[in-house]
């Protein structure tokens, strides 16, 4: 079974905890799979998903922000009003001074700043609970969206609108496929090559057990085959559409906040607060500046995807953000983030978020009601989190070795000159205590 | 064992990548836009776009249009918004729509401004977009907008105000209040500016008393049509505006719900019964009229409606124009859009028998 | 008590496994009616989950083996099952709701009613006599999280008795406990045998093991090792280390020859007052000092105001600081923040490891570099590969039993936790390390070891300050002793004058000894 396990060990990320990960993933591509073959291959269209990419990014940058809001114990629910309000106040300037677009954004993000900091000033500083503070940020900013609105939809110009429902343009020789979403493609592969690379030599250098060769060879083969995939089908969308520029803005947004949550000490410290803030205190860690910091960070956060939707609806309206706090919070919980703070990953959020996305766009291909859609997604967060909880009270858990268990006795004989593998059982030795 | 195993990896990697092969199959195509004049298929796919379901006439409209497709024989795709999050999930149902390749899209729009990227997503894609009931701005993609004459509602719901006013109390001045529909509806606007017509030579001349003075549409919104924000500005009034002994003659309301929200406030008040308008014919307001409750109503069948838009569709699908009767009202910001308009009935007590005759589940209600 | 006394439990061939682990293999308890039975063994031996088996919090049928109790085979489902039955645990962590009071904890979940509501009046009498029985002296009213742990300790007990015990389970009662109220409670113990209640004590004490139990059976490594009988066998403590550890540890603190230098550390007129209480101070204008080179103990009783002399000089962690000067190396520094203090050289170790001093969720090399990240970073990002050497080295030197350093700190035992919070300390390369209760809950051999580190640190040239409520354990590592009490220090004891009773003075009175 050495193959199995060292398979399981190493194809998504090699470390501990990624049972919940793997389990994430897997769900993804059964939902994918299933809503494929129900709707006839229509899930998996250029069409489709690029409207997919477009219709849910402003949730997935949410769900970035507020996993660190979440990481870090706290919860935003005032992402949505926020949202509305920024949408509201950066349409407004864009229709009655004339604001050039380019600085409606700018606006945007220092609206948002201002509000983070506002509620993080009260949750850092003077110590109100953050949903408490984020309860009435909800109340004041979704009234604050009525009071300059007068509810009323104010339209924004067609520049503006790039960033929610643009793509980007057509350059270069025809080759049946937007050049530049190709171009983007090949980074994205050479960037995974280059990684995993690295990653590996990251780990010699720690000489911790490199996976081994085969086994990177097929984990690097299925990540590159979503990425050619994924490129060929964003690629191959109409003419005139591509990536949606949402789309890229929310990659970039995802690559920059995993390598800062990962790999610098401000995101250890946010990991550090989340799981023992008097611990994470008298290690040095400055609790206040990193509790702002979340707080604030979601705001702008919020004011982005605002500003993305109302871009996208091409006007600001007084509906709009409403509910989007439940759609980010669901999507980090689906993703694996603890309730009580210091657990989760944004790419976990992400994946959690596809899943709600997916599962949303299928049954609407399906033709499924919005009463039903609602319902189904309620049951699956009931899930996902039973899930967890059921896991670790299980201790480790793993979905292959579940998954292989039946072909464990056909497998055993067969191979009988198969040294005991030294990487999964000794894992699992008595640790003192 | 490895080589097994490694054979194994190929052998699915390989069946992954045929699978992608054919899956990639490219759509890459130009705009199939304007499909007037060419018609398509039979059995097309039809997307019906409506609102949450709030009130009982996008229930019973999404029925019809169920069945109605259905029996002109085309796919039939009909679809609510949520309760809650009404634009997005309008937005993200237009696009599945789109995705399916409906080569007509009815759209009762929830806002109707913020369909603009969606509306010409299915433009570019090839289908026909009609705006059903509520007309869809800022786009220059909308292809027809379909509706009862709305103005003509206002113009009715004001004179029957007026009316029912003078036959419970012959002279004048009568105290009314003002209600209009949510301001994100374009249709708000409409209805009460036609009512204002017949009400504000009134107003003006002293026959008629605004009691809270809120006569500007702003002040008299209920946003989002939500009878529990009716009620509630209804409750204020009534506290604010009309303490003591004052009372109410009259109630401009823009439609059913609103108008029981009121009565039910006023009722809660232990003041009489005020004279109160309507529209939609829904049957727990026909049942008020009946009782002697509210006074009026509009009749929009909607049956007639549905059955209106069902023949659009059916002209599209033959590739000839569709029957056209005002070309010059609804303008959306980016174009006047070609429109047909439906007259609406007024229904009191009176003649409530004979307006709802045809009508199986309201008919034996007036009895 | 003679050992001819019926036979009230027997536990036989008990195993129980978890994924990958056997926690019990073929273990077998017997004890006797109204006896008192240790149960001995280093951490991680078996002893909690033996006794999670016998209480039904591993349910019958997740364990195989017998357990006959009162002449019957009986098969626990649940917690409740064994309680029905009399037997009663009481957990290290107390289960007790800190703002309810006294009288609603003794009941909770087993409130008289009379028709349908809760008799507070029946209630309150009852409270009265457990209380009476345990020795308990306070009103019934009072809230918890207002009484010292020893009394809280008791009402747990209480609270047993409520349920009608006849076999009462205690793990490590008085871990928590200073001296005093350690000694109340044996003698409560003691009081119970007497009146024919058996018990069963878990403890890391094993002179308080030695001078209560009748029996004591030893486990090791999830095996019953040996059953010996107090009086017959002539049992000490290191009679029962031996059993322990499998081997007899030749002497309980390692060799060392003291190399002390200057004093470069040096506290003046400290003066702190309580957080919450405008008029408490817990300290009350201390002064001392630390040589280069120097183990300083702080003797005291619970609240005595060592821990928060500690975090007060930590970067201001405890109360509200009002007067005093810190001097380092003959300078005057301010610590202000934690990040002064550890930028000063100054670490501290909590008493309260699980709760304070590690996040739980992190692995092991997480922890080890958090309270310097700077130095494994460059331009504030991690380097992964720095960050694992070190913690690998951490790991070999300081023998922290785990297959990687990948694995979650939750998972080691008691003292491989205590050595991980030593490394993240000694990692920031301090120059004055302040360890609160170094060694609480941590078995004999793991004392040992971490005694070994600490001798290793001023070696250096370090000065080490060490508080403890073991006062063999500063008397037999420390070259100097401070004794405090109520905020004050009131004593300045060198190594060779030190003894148990000297020291217990100063700690217990308010005359100041002449300070060198």
């Amino acid at each position: 079974m050495s193959r199995i396990t060292d398979l399981q060990k190493n194809l998504f990320g090699g470390t501990t905890s990624n049972a919940r990960q793997f389990g994430m993933i897997s769900t993804l591509v059964a939902i994918v799979l299933l809503f494929q073959i129900w709707t006839d291959g229509l899930t998996l269209t250029s069409g489709n998903l690029i409207a997919v990419a477009s219709q849910y990014s402003y949730i997935l940058i949410l769900a970035i922000g507020m996993l660190m809001v979440i990481v870090a114990g706290h919860i935003d629910l005032s992402v949505g009003s926020v949202a509305a309000f920024t949408g509201i106040v950066v349409a407004k300037a864009m229709q009655e001074y004339s604001l050039p677009w380019p600085l409606g954004i700018l606006l945007g993000l220092l609206v948002g700043a201002a509000i983070g900091a506002w509620q993080g000033f009260w949750v850092a500083y003077i110590g109100i609970p953050a949903f408490i503070v984020t309860l009435a940020g909800m109340l004041l900013f979704r009234g604050g969206n009525q009071y300059i609105g007068n509810a009323d939809t104010v339209p924004v110009p067609e520049g503006f609108r790039k960033i929610g429902a643009g793509f980007l343009p057509e350059v270069g020789p025809d080759t049946g496929y937007n050049n530049l979403t190709l171009l983007l493609g090949a980074a994205a592969c050479a960037g995974m090559v280059w990684r995993e690379w690295k990653a590996r030599q990251t780990r010699r250098e720690m000489k911790a057990d490199v996976a081994p060769l085969w086994v990177m060879g097929v984990r690097l083969a299925v990540m590159l085959g979503v990425i050619i995939f994924a490129t060929l089908r964003f690629a191959g969308g109409r003419i005139g559409t591509s990536l949606p520029i949402s789309g890229i803005i929310l990659i970039v947004l995802v690559l920059a906040y995993s390598y800062y949550t990962r790999n610098t000490i401000g995101g250890r410290h946010i990991y550090a607060v989340g799981g023992n803030a008097r611990a994470a205190e008298l290690s040095g860690v400055k609790l206040k500046r990193v509790n702002f910091f979340v707080m604030m960070n979601m705001s702008v956060l919020a004011a982005l995807a605002g500003m993305i939707f109302v871009a996208r609806s091409a006007a600001s309206g007084p509906q709009d953000g409403l509910s989007w706090e439940l759609d980010a919070i669901a999507a980090v919980f689906i993703g694996g983030a603890a309730v009580s703070g210091g657990l989760g990953t944004v790419s976990g959020s992400i994946v959690g978020g596809l899943v709600m996305a997916l599962l949303n766009n299928g049954l609407q291909l399906e033709g499924v009601g919005s009463d039903l859609v609602q319902m189904i997604k309620g049951l699956v967060l009931l899930l996902a989190v039973a899930f967890d909880v059921y896991n670790k009270s299980q201790g480790r858990f793993s979905i292959l070795g579940a998954l292989m268990r039946p072909f464990r006795r056909d497998d055993d004989p067969s191979t009988p000159k198969t040294p005991p593998s030294p990487a999964s059982d000794t894992d699992k030795a008595k640790v003192a205590g | 064992m490895r080589s097994l195993v490694i054979r194994s990896i190929a052998a699915v990697g390989a069946a992954a990548l045929l699978t992608l092969g054919t899956a990639c199959s490219n759509e890459r195509e130009g705009s199939t836009a304007s499909t007037d004049g060419k018609g398509f298929g039979k059995d097309a796919l039809i997307g019906v776009a409506l609102p949450a379901k709030t009130s009982e006439n996008w229930v019973l409209a999404g029925d019809l249009f169920t069945n109605g497709l259905k029996e002109a024989g085309f796919k039939g795709d009909v679809q609510y918004a949520g309760a809650s999050t009404t634009v997005a999930d309008q937005q993200a149902q237009i696009s599945s729509m789109v995705t399916k390749g409906a080569k007509v899209i009815v759209i009762g729009a929830t806002d109707a401004s913020q369909l603009s990227t969606q509306v010409s997503q299915a433009k570019e894609a090839g289908a026909t977009v009609i705006a059903y009931d509520r007309l869809i701005t800022n786009t220059k993609d909308v292809d027809y907008y379909i509706a009862y004459d709305n103005f003509k509602v206002g113009q009715l719901q004001g004179q029957a105000l007026v009316d029912g006013m003078k036959a419970k109390k012959p002279k004048g001045p009568w105290t009314i209040e003002l209600f209009s529909g949510s301001p994100d509806d374009n249709n708000s606007k409409v209805f009460f500016d036609g009512a204002m017509e017949v009400l504000k030579p009134l107003i003006d001349k002293g026959d008629i008393v605004v009691g809270s003075k809120q006569t500007d549409i702003k002040q008299t919104a209920t946003q989002g049509w939500k009878a529990e924000n009716a009620q509630q500005r209804m409750d204020s009034l009534l506290t604010s505006a009309y303490g003591g002994k004052k009372t109410l003659d009259g109630v401009l309301s823009p439609n059913d719900t609103l108008a029981r929200a009121i009565l039910t406030s006023v009722k809660g008040a232990g003041k009489p019964v005020p004279v109160v308008t309507g529209q939609d014919s829904e049957v727990e307001s026909v049942k008020s009229i009946m009782a002697g409750q509210q006074y009026s109503t509009i009749n929009k069948d909607t049956r007639k409606l549905v059955a209106e838009t069902i023949n659009m569709v059916k002209s599209l699908q033959k590739g000839d124009k569709p029957t056209i009767n005002d070309t010059k009202s609804y303008d959306n910001g980016s174009k006047v859009v070609p429109s047909y308009l439906l007259p609406p009935v007024i229904v009191t007590k009176k003649n409530a028998a004979e307006a709802y005759a045809n009508d199986p589940k309201l008919s034996p209600l007036t009895k | 008590m003679t050992a001819t006394a019926p036979t009230l439990l027997e536990m036989g061939s008990i195993t129980k496994t978890f994924p990958g682990v056997t926690a019990l293999a073929d273990v077998s308890l017997v004890v006797r009616e109204g006896e008192i039975h240790a149960i001995c063994g280093e951490n991680g031996a078996g002893k909690s989950t033996l006794m999670k088996v016998l209480s039904g919090v591993h349910p019958y049928g997740s364990y195989t083996g017998d357990i006959v109790y009162r002449g019957e085979q009986v098969r626990f489902h649940d917690i409740r099952a064994s309680e029905q039955a009399g037997i009663v645990i009481i957990h290290q962590e107390l289960a007790l709701v800190p703002g309810m009071s006294i009288t609603e904890n003794l009941f909770l979940g087993n409130e008289p009613r009379r028709r349908g509501s809760i008799d507070w009046k029946t209630a309150q009498r009852r409270a009265l006599e457990l209380m009476e029985q345990v020795g308990l002296r306070e009103d019934p009213d009072t809230l918890i999280k207002d009484i010292g742990v020893g009394k809280q300790q008791l009402v747990e007990i209480a609270k047993a008795f409520a349920k009608d015990v006849k076999l009462l389970i205690l793990d490590e009662p008085t871990a928590a406990l200073n001296e005093d109220d350690s000694q109340h409670l044996l003698d409560l113990l003691r009081g119970f045998r007497e009146r024919g209640i058996t018990s069963i004590i878990i403890s890391h004490k094993l002179n308080e093991i030695e001078a209560i139990a009748d029996t004591i059976t030893i486990l090791r490594d999830g095996r019953t090792i040996e059953s010996l009988d107090v009086q017959a066998d002539g049992v000490n403590e290191d009679r029962i280390v031996r059993g322990m550890v499998g081997r007899a540890l030749d002497s309980r603190f390692p060799d060392r020859t003291p190399d002390i230098g200057e004093v470069f550390f040096e506290v003046r007129d400290w003066t702190v007052r309580h957080p919450t209480s405008d008029e408490r101070l817990v300290c009350k204008g201390s002064t001392f000092h630390v040589r280069r080179g120097e183990i300083v103990g702080f003797a005291g009783l619970m609240g005595a105001g060592r821990t928060e002399l500690a975090m007060s000089l930590f970067g201001r962690s405890y109360g509200t600081w009002l007067s005093g000067r810190i001097f380092k190396d003959g300078e005057e520094i301010q610590l202000k923040t934690v990040a002064d203090a550890i930028g000063h050289g100054l670490a501290y170790v909590s008493e309260d490891r699980k709760s304070i001093g590690l996040n739980l969720l992190d692995d092991i090399k997480t922890s080890m570099v958090a309270a310097k990240l700077s130095k494994i970073a460059r331009r504030s990002v991690i380097d992964p590969v720095r960050e694992n050497r070190i913690a690998e080295e951490y790991r070999q030197s300081l023998r922290i039993k785990t297959p990687g350093v990948d694995e979650g700190v939750v998972k080691l035992s008691g003292g491989n936790q205590q050595k991980v919070v030593l490394a993240k300390w000694m990692f920031t390369d301090p120059d004055l390390l302040i360890l609160d209760e170094p060694t609480r809950g941590i078995d004999v051999g793991a004392k040992f070891e971490i005694y070994g580190i600490i001798q290793r640190l001023v070696a250096q040239g370090k000065g080490v300050v060490v508080i403890s409520s073991e006062l063999p354990e500063l008397i037999g590592l420390c070259d100097r002793i401070y004794t405090v009490f109520e905020g004050t220090i009131t004593g300045d004891v060198a190594r060779d004058d030190a003894d148990p009773e000297l020291l217990m003075k100063q700690m217990t009175a308010t005359k100041k000894s002449p300070t060198p």
